[in-house]
């Protein structure tokens, strides 16, 4: 006993110095490798976050600083503008359900597997790989007075219903809030697809043969067993809905009529590119990053509350 | 006649404790599946009949609602500078994607393979980079890259798109190369083949199906992408095929057919690619979940 721990104890005194050459040099390495990562990142990530506090108290124009103190943040939070690009963001929150919800509605209707599921899935993905600003074009044709929308109405016999939603201030924001949706259906289902995949497919026979009826298994066998990839839906719909709107927004309203349409992320850009106001709009981007890391925040809990 | 029989099959079940469905009633629910799914599909094919049928009207065709023509696409290269932009699309995608998946192999076998001190920590905080939206930072971050000159040509974009790929990429290596077994990399030493050899010899290889996920995403969020392209892509020479039909949409005199035409166009390469590698895809986007 005494014997083995003496012999291994001098093989470590004599392995030691190497080992630790080879770790110090492992270490050196590792450091060397992360360091073109550290810079792109650092340089055009978070310097950028330091420089828009910073710029956040000053007059600026993008040539020329000031320092004005936190008089621009007093003047946001008085700006209306402001205030109506948050509520557009807020009303925008409620697509989310829409966007979580029909998704795991059509991924359940592919997990039963019925004649020519596989080429209804790529039907579905499909409008993923095409980007927004297309998606956009075609949405103000589906929404335009001539386009489709009131084609269809007509054509049930509500003509009398034609609309022009996205030049009335009322109801840009639900046309806009539509085509997102539609935009997120691809990605929430494929999601919740592979999360059905991975549920065990015995699980549900059992509790179909002790006399559990649709509903209930979807409610408490499928639904739990979904709950992760629901949350990661749940997430990324909401950040896009906070930053991935630019193009839908750009090509389909420009953000009216009036600022019916103008949400935080698209504020930053007018402030800044058509107003010139860059201290402005890099404070307008300070609150987009806040509000975007409180929910990234939110989602680090829950996941860490489950595991 | 399939709901007649459905209830009948139904009246002829009914006194089975159990409700075991019977086949007709079975048969009923996948057609009803069936139509649902068929009419999700001609919801989800809209955008792409859409621009189809637009793209074979002239403008007056299109304004009138009647009426097919193919003048549209045979004007098409003289009217939109459609290979310029495809071109421009190709060069900004895969110089981007070239810097992310270097970066992102590099440093995500360091992080998972050489542990050095506070690498926990650096990892988080690129990973957490993933987070924080670009408009978040425009404004700074325009500025910057403007002051370098770099957006009088396609480096600006490119290392904004660099930027942004690289936390995901990074993240998506690390997970992938975790799995590597250290033995691996210790016989790699021991052979001699030094530490920058074993990752592109021995690790890279074996991460090639991450290389195709990360170069499949990043794709297709470049080749969709309009804010980068728009404010980092000074010269309209250089403007990718997406921002080239957004500032066509933007300017209002755009005939819709042509408009519709350049969609279709942009369009096909990103749906082509998506195709092709759906798998990775689905990979790429629930790596966070399955470990």
């Amino acid at each position: 006993m005494s014997l083995t721990a003496s012999l291994s104890a001098s093989t470590n005194a004599r392995r030691n110095p190497r080992t630790s050459l080879l770790t110090k040099r492992r270490r050196r390495v590792g450091v060397l490798l992360i360091l073109p990562a550290l810079a792109l990142v650092g340089l055009l990530i978070a310097y950028p976050i330091g420089q828009a506090v910073y710029y956040s108290f000053t007059n600026w124009d993008g040539l020329t600083t000031q320092w004005i103190g936190p008089s621009t943040w007093v003047q946001a939070f008085h700006n209306p503008t402001m205030w109506t690009a948050l509520k557009n963001n807020a009303e925008l929150l409620l697509s989310v359900p829409f966007a979580l919800g029909i998704p795991l509605l059509v991924a359940v209707m592919l997990h039963q597997r019925v004649a020519g599921w596989k080429i209804f899935r790529s039907i579905y993905f499909l409008p993923t790989a095409i980007s927004w600003v297309v998606i956009g074009l075609v949405a103000e044709h589906f929404f335009a007075y001539s386009g489709t929308l009131n084609s269809l109405l007509s054509d049930i016999g509500f003509s009398g219903a034609h609309t022009n939603m996205l030049g009335q201030e009322n109801q840009a924001l639900i046309a806009l809030g539509i085509t997102f949706v539609f935009s997120m259906i691809g990605t929430n289902t494929m999601l919740f697809l592979t999360g059905l995949a991975t549920l065990d497919p015995s699980l549900e026979e059992a509790a179909r043969i002790d006399g559990a009826g649709a509903w209930r298994i979807f409610r408490h066998i499928t639904l739990p067993h979904l709950s992760r990839f629901i949350q990661l839906a749940f997430v990324m719909t909401v950040i896009s809905a906070f930053s991935a709107l630019f193009s839908l927004i750009f090509v389909m309203t420009g953000g009216g009529p009036g600022y019916s349409t103008t949400t935080m992320e698209f504020l930053v850009y007018q402030t800044g590119f058509n107003q010139s106001m860059f201290g402005t709009a890099a404070l307008y981007g300070i609150i987009l990053f806040v509000i975007t890391a409180i929910v990234g925040i939110v989602q680090l809990r829950l996941i860490g509350a489950k595991d | 006649m399939t709901t007649t029989a459905a209830t009948v099959a139904e009246t002829l079940v009914t006194p089975d404790a159990k409700p075991t469905r019977s086949p007709a009633r079975r048969r009923l629910g996948r057609t009803l599946i069936f139509v649902a799914m068929a009419i999700m599909a001609v919801i989800m094919l809209y955008p792409f009949a859409v621009m189809i049928l637009i793209s074979f009207k002239t403008n007056a065709q299109y304004l009138i609602g009647s009426g097919t023509s193919t003048q549209t696409w045979q004007q098409i290269n003289s009217t939109l500078p459609i290979w310029q932009e495809l071109w421009n699309s190709t060069v900004v995608c895969s110089l981007s994607i070239l810097i992310i998946l270097v970066i992102g192999v590099m440093a995500g076998f360091s992080f998972a393979k050489l542990q050095f001190r506070g690498g926990n920590v650096v990892f988080l905080a690129i990973v957490s980079a993933m987070m924080v939206p670009l408009q978040a930072i425009l404004i700074p971050e325009f500025v910057n890259i403007a002051k370098t000159g770099l957006t009088n040509n396609y480096l600006g974009a490119v290392v904004v798109y660099a930027a942004l790929g690289t936390p995901f990429s990074i993240f998506l290596f690390t997970t992938y190369f975790r799995r590597i077994p250290d033995e691996l990399i210790e016989a790699g030493i021991v052979d001699g083949l030094g530490y920058w050899g074993v990752l592109w010899r021995l690790a890279m290889p074996m991460a090639l199906p991450a290389i195709a996920t990360v170069t499949v995403l990043q794709f297709i969020q470049i080749w969709d992408d309009l804010l980068v392209g728009l404010l980092f892509l000074q010269n309209p020479s250089e403007r990718t095929i997406t921002v080239g039909l957004a500032a066509l949409a933007a300017g209002h005199t755009t005939s819709i057919p042509l408009l519709m035409a350049g969609s279709l166009v942009s369009a096909l390469p990103a749906m082509i690619v998506y195709l092709v590698f759906q798998r990775f895809l689905v990979r790429g986007l629930t790596m966070g979940i399955d470990r």
